[in-house]
């Protein structure tokens, strides 16, 4: 029997160094593993080097909160409520490092990764992107008449944080709804924190073991996080909450403002804390139901 | 009919109606207007539409109202769900298996490049922008694709993106092809204004249809390059009763496109 890979929330960033390659699963408004970016803001992270899937305010809150030297952009957006305003409000300054990556070159690097291969070719689209990012873009050679083609870097993330519905004390991770890339981060990772809603027995992962998006030998840490995606969605459990994320987006026009945020939320919080601060009659509420579903 | 069509439904009807049945689509996230189109395409002309959730891989959820692409609900209806490490391969960099993409953009130029990144210099820009996800692969790899804005200002009708992120027909001409392209291409630009398309031999944006109550001045005025105008263009079909009495009944009940795009 392997040992427990159940740990705390700062147990488990605890030896993520300043500097790290910090990679962060989910999609737009689901499973951003928010629990783990809270500790990680807690710890006073410093310098982070990011490689968000496509994503909104669990980049975005590491920006603002001053972690981040630089950052990967697949996407970042807060869709309905606009642009994330940190991200958006960093790279305007000139204080944030942006590196633009298109679909091909996020999902060719992190298989290169993965295959401990140097890049994977992709064909040129001809777009600007390798202009602005020539680290993770260049030419390869070509005979007359073939097509022209780029080499996109491997990426290879220090550590991966993501967030997932449940898993047992081995590590093995069940998505209950779709997993994004998180997959493809976890194999591209050297180390992979995963937070969970709840963790649950091995019986119950082999009942359903078609769920196992993640299995144990790619996890090196569990973290039980109820609502740990909060304030997005963690599919099949919960929904997002959009008011938060609007008076997120909202506190974010200020530096004063922001850093009430952070001291309510983040920085004097627990887990446990945030819980019992965002309120159980409002987090029973995104509890998905017959009542509200979309 | 009772009211009016908005802007969004009106975009919704004049994409589906450009959709051919059995075709092979993807819809990204944050696309009301897009799912819109094709599911009401499917009720229309098309019932053999096969679409795909981009990031959830579910494909033809049935629902009577607008739901987020990503949303694990359309597992539910879905008749298949496929994992992004499968996808990746036929959005990346499989030739011509998504037939059309219907995209956004901050910014659209003469030759219908696309852009999503950036507005100014991509160090030090004047407006962030949310990023290209698969918007190059679809451009680049589609057999064809649609620009639809909710705007339509000179800022927006630039006669250059800042960034190109997605190809149009780059620098007009054979240039797409020249750059090895394989064929393919933006075939409607749609706005507030009207429908536009592209001159055949220099593929320069030309007004196809005008929008009831606008003028050619008023779309000159909005654009920040010379767009062309071939004798004077018919005003855009509406949406029809029928067409809307679909979209409010079977695609969009909750009345999202009314509501974000009045």
């Amino acid at each position: 029997m392997t040992k427990s890979k159940i740990v705390s929330v700062d147990e488990a960033v605890a030896e993520i160094p300043d500097g790290a390659k910090v990679a962060l699963g989910g999609w737009i408004f689901n499973s951003q593993p928010m629990a783990l970016v809270r500790a990680l803001i807690r710890k006073g992270a410093r310098d982070l080097h990011l490689i968000p899937a496509p994503g909104s305010i669990a980049p975005d809150m590491l920006i603002g909160a001053g972690c981040v030297a630089s950052t990967v952009c697949v996407f970042i957006s807060f869709e309905q409520f606009g642009l994330a305003p940190h991200f958006r409000r960093q790279s305007e300054n000139g204080t944030l490092k942006v590196y633009d990556l298109d679909g091909p070159a996020i999902a060719g690097g992190l298989r290169a990764g993965i295959c401990d291969l140097p890049y994977m070719p992709v064909p040129d689209l001809g777009t600007d992107l390798p202009k602005f990012a020539p680290e993770h873009y260049w030419p390869l050679p070509s005979k007359p008449g073939d097509r022209r083609m780029l080499a996109v870097a491997a990426v290879k993330p220090d550590v991966c944080l993501l967030h997932a519905q449940q898993a047992d004390e081995h590590g093995n991770v069940q998505h209950l709804g779709p997993p994004f890339f998180d997959a493809m981060i976890a194999q591209a990772s050297r180390r992979v924190i995963v937070s969970v809603d709840r963790i649950v027995s091995t019986d119950t992962i082999r009942r359903s073991n078609h769920l196992t998006k993640l299995p144990s030998a790619m996890v090196d840490a569990v973290v039980e996080a109820p609502f740990g995606a909060h304030p997005t969605a963690s599919p099949s459990l919960y929904r997002s909450d959009e008011a938060h994320l609007k008076d997120y987006v909202r506190s974010s026009a200020s530096a004063e403002t922001f850093g009430a945020y952070l001291d309510r939320y983040v920085r004097g919080a627990t887990s446990c804390a945030y819980l019992d601060t965002i309120g159980g009659s409002r987090l029973a509420a995104l509890a998905v139901s017959e009542t509200n579903l979309k | 009919m009772a009211a009016n069509p908005s802007l969004g439904e009106t975009l919704a009807v004049l994409l589906a109606r450009d959709i051919a049945d059995g075709e092979k689509v993807i819809i990204g996230t944050n696309s009301d207007i897009q799912l819109a189109a094709c599911n009401l395409a499917r009720r229309l002309q098309a019932p053999r539409l096969w679409w795909i959730s981009g990031p959830g891989g579910m494909v033809n959820p049935t629902r009577d109202h607008l739901l987020s692409t990503a949303d694990y609900e359309n597992l539910e209806s879905a008749e298949s769900w496929m994992d992004l490490p499968v996808m990746i391969d036929f959005i990346d960099w499989k030739i011509h298996f998504f037939d059309f993409a219907i995209l956004s953009a901050l910014q659209v130029d003469r030759f219908g490049n696309i852009n999503t990144v950036v507005v100014g210099d991509q160090r030090k820009p004047r407006v962030r922008g949310p990023g290209t996800v698969g918007i190059s692969a679809l451009c680049g790899l589609a057999k064809r694709f649609y620009v639809c804005l909710t705007r339509h200002d000179r800022s927006a009708f630039v006669p250059r993106v800042d960034f190109l992120c997605g190809a149009g027909h780059m620098e007009g001409g054979d240039s797409r092809e020249r750059m090895g392209l394989p064929p393919g291409g933006p075939r409607l630009v749609l706005s507030p204004l009207g429908v536009f398309d592209f001159v055949p031999d220099s593929k320069v944006m030309r007004v196809r249809s005008i929008s009831p109550g606008v003028t050619l001045e008023q779309i000159r005025d909005s654009t920040a390059f010379d767009i062309v105008v071939e004798g004077m263009p018919p005003v855009t079909t509406m949406p029809t009763d029928h067409e809307l009495a679909l979209l409010r009944e079977h695609v969009d009940r909750r009345g999202d496109l009314r509501r974000k795009f009045p």
